[in-house]
């Protein structure tokens, strides 16, 4: 049809642009041409009015019908939320949650960073772990931090994590009065392998013998209880303790070994060859180990100082907590700094124990006693 | 003796039906429009810039932000561009999976942009109601295969995030052959309806040469009679395979842009029902393995563009060959479709201009940025 049945009269108060729009020749296109839109006009006067109320009769007629197919036009598919839920597709992405192992306790996440780097609103803050025995960073998380307020969804973190440790999670329902709550801890995040299965069957599928071999290799990395997810520490304790007991009991060499150690790394005599931390360099050049060995004995002793002196302020527990689970903090203190070599040994606080053991003891016990606060604060 | 004034009104910039935050700064002359200036800026929100500090693909999500109606095609103009810049080649299975979703984005768009410019025109959600209906089956597709209904974040550099699941396809056959049956009854409902033309016809006429003096592009160029259609007139992806139609208006008014988004839905149809024709056959699969995501382009400048929903969607990036644009710019079709408001509504009563704007389809993420 073309404008010439344009019938229909329009008024104006000032005619703008006259109805005369002239249309090209129909265009010849490739696969296909150009249609001009019909205008009709209606029957007679009121009979489009009734057509339109048919329609809406008509679905009125068909509500009564319930249906199960949601794809057909007419009928009632409603869906009695919150009592009713229709299920998510696996692809569904809410947030990110942290993955363990439900056997072991350990977490997946290695704290590569991948996730911090990609996110696009930069909401992931994360503190690799550093074993506290020599102050080397170990492939676990020690603290991990998801703003979720901030946080868009879009599910980069979940795809770029080469442990299949970070995941998008299901659930939706998160709205709460408490806005700081948003900013998501460790303990909070952290959910069991098999709750992710049970969300996402295929996609955990796919991911998890990859996933469980390079867990497999990180755990030998983990000394202690390192990368065993809060939950589940308590079951795991047992051992642990056991466990760490013994390495106690069996630690006097290395602090014996770390006094004259100190003097070693000014003067890097080879006599320290022989020191305990260095048992794993065997065939490097003496003086090279000996100086391995003082440079990893002083960073210890100074980790155990600055350990030592938190322990003081022990009693603020929450101070403690807060220290360890702010974004900025921890960030600082992730790796041992290289740069530190030269450096020399850290002063001592003056209320730090003298005595090298009972530094250490009082540093393992002050991360404990923090880690127990974070976890209180948790829950 | 009475003596008349122009008056100046502002309408916004939180009237209810400007389609976000939008301001028209009118000067009436009793209830008829003698000038008007559109406002934006409200919604500014430093997008592009943010862009230049991201990275290629952290930008992605972002535009879903811009025209939040079509994710999916903002996906797909910027995947595009960045493919374009990167020489990056993307499987054939994958182009058909993209023209898909872009095409059910377009069906989606159309319906919700025909009911909220009816209910503009007082028509009070009823009509709203049924676009809306149709849309909400489509955002289930697109949570089956993104995760997500409207920031689909779906789009990757040589292909698309992750494969169809199997049950997309059956459930999208069940959807097209529903289609035609809603396409019928939103026509029954509302094509000959007198309000509707009493409203709709002879309003807001936007002649071909001002529209085009304007750069005014999709449905809104449309309607005016200019058959341009990049998916024709420069066929990007695989769109040089499918055989549809281009609907144009013959006035350019509100009603003719009305019928042109009708008949782009179905057309639409046509695509995808030649789409699950042919997507066994495709060669490839979702994505091109070789393509990095983490993309470092040479140095260089590439311009892609779609036809999104409302018009020509275009990205403009220039790269140093570092990991992030130097430059990013939008090409926005809500924008630049919204500049020529003041001449579309020059003359017509001040209830005319809310049914106008609505007539554009305008979604302010994209105007603003």
């Amino acid at each position: 049809m073309s404008n010439d049945t344009l019938t229909h009269s329009v008024t104006f108060t000032e005619a703008p642009a006259a109805l005369t729009v002239v249309v090209d020749p129909t265009p010849q296109i490739a696969r296909g041409s150009a249609v001009i839109v019909e205008r009709r006009r209606p029957k007679a006067a009121g009979w489009s009015l009734l057509q339109g109320l048919g329609v809406v009769v008509d679905h009125w007629r068909k509500s009564f019908r319930k249906l199960d197919d949601p794809t057909q036009i007419a009928g009632t598919f409603t869906t009695e939320y919150p009592e009713e839920r229709l299920p998510l597709p696996e692809a569904y992405r809410n947030m990110p949650i942290l993955l363990f192992d439900d056997a072991t306790g350990h977490e997946l996440c290695t704290s590569c960073f991948q996730c911090q780097r990609i996110c696009p609103p930069q909401v992931i803050h994360m503190t690799q772990a550093k074993d506290p025995e020599t102050g080397k960073p170990v492939p676990a998380v020690s603290e991990f931090i998801i703003e979720y307020d901030a946080c868009m969804s879009c599910g980069f973190c979940a795809e770029v994590c080469p442990f299949d440790a970070i995941k998008m999670d299901h659930d939706f329902e998160l709205s709460t009065a408490n806005h700081p709550s948003l900013t998501v801890h460790k303990a909070g995040l952290l959910r069991p392998v098999s709750y992710y299965q049970s969300i996402a069957p295929t996609f955990w599928a796919e991911a998890e013998a990859s996933a469980y071999k390079k867990l497999e290799a990180n755990k030998k990395r983990r000394p202690a209880s390192i990368g065993i997810a809060p939950q589940m520490i308590e079951q795991v304790k047992a051992a642990h303790e056991l466990r760490d007991d013994q390495q106690e009991a069996d630690s006097p060499p290395a602090p014996v070994a770390i006094a004259p150690a100190l003097d070693a790394g000014r003067a890097a005599t080879p006599a320290t060859a022989s020191a305990a931390p260095a048992a794993s360099d065997g065939d490097l050049p003496t003086d090279k180990a000996a100086r391995l060995a003082a440079i990893r004995a002083r960073n210890e002793a100074k980790k155990a100082a600055e350990q030592a002196a938190p322990a003081q302020a022990q009693p603020a527990a929450e101070g403690a907590a807060t220290a360890l689970t702010t974004p900025d903090a921890p960030l600082t203190d992730a790796l041992p700094a290289a740069s530190e070599r030269t450096a020399p040994p850290a002063p001592a606080t003056p209320d730090a124990p003298l005595d090298e053991k009972a530094a250490r003891l009082a540093a393992i016990r002050a991360r404990n006693a923090a880690k127990k606060a974070a976890q209180a604060e948790e829950e | 003796m009475i003596t008349t004034d122009e008056l100046q009104i502002n309408i916004g910039p939180q009237h209810p039906s400007t389609h976000g935050v939008f301001r028209m700064l009118l000067t009436v002359d009793g209830e008829t429009v003698v000038h008007l200036e559109p406002v934006f800026g409200y919604l500014h929100r430093n997008h592009e810039q943010l862009a230049e500090v991201n990275t290629y693909l952290q930008n992605m999500p972002y535009t879903d932000r811009l025209d939040y109606f079509n994710s999916m095609a903002n996906n797909h103009a910027y995947a595009l561009a960045v493919e374009k810049l990167a020489g990056i080649e993307v499987p054939e299975r994958a182009e058909y999976i993209r023209v898909l979703m872009v095409e059910l984005t377009r069906i989606l768009n159309h319906a919700g942009a025909l009911g909220f410019m009816i209910n503009d025109m007082g028509a009070w959600q009823t009509p709203l109601a049924f676009g809306i209906r149709e849309r909400e089956k489509i955002l289930d597709l697109f949570e089956l295969v993104s995760g997500a209904r409207m920031m689909c974040n779906y789009f990757r550099f040589g292909g698309v995030v992750r494969d169809i699941p199997d049950e997309f396809i059956p459930r999208m056959k069940k959807l097209m052959i529903a289609m035609p049956a809603y396409m019928d009854e939103l026509e029954r409902l509302l094509r000959e309806n007198e309000i509707l033309l009493a409203r709709s016809e002879g309003i807001g006429i936007l002649p071909r040469e001002v529209a085009v003096s304007y750069g005014v592009t999709g449905p809104v160029l449309r309607g005016s009679g200019i058959a341009y259609d990049i998916r024709k007139a420069e066929p990007y992806s695989i769109y040089d395979r499918f055989d549809f139609d281009v609907p144009v208006g013959s006035v350019g008014d509100v009603y003719d842009r009305f019928l042109v988004r009708i008949e782009e839905m179905r057309q639409s149809r046509r695509i995808l029902e030649q789409i699950i024709e042919q997507l066994p056959d495709a060669s490839g699969g979702h994505i091109n393995p070789k393509a990095r995501q983490n993309v470092r382009p040479p140095v260089g400048d590439a311009y892609a563009r779609v036809e999104s929903p409302k018009g020509e969607l275009g990205f403009y990036l220039v790269s140093d060959g570092g990991t992030k644009p130097y430059r990013y710019k939008v090409r926005a079709p809500s924008f630049i479709n919204l500049t020529p408001l003041g001449d579309m509504c020059r003359g017509y009563k001040v209830a005319d201009i809310v049914v106008i704007l609505g007539s554009i389809d305008i979604v302010m993420g994209e105007v603003d940025r």
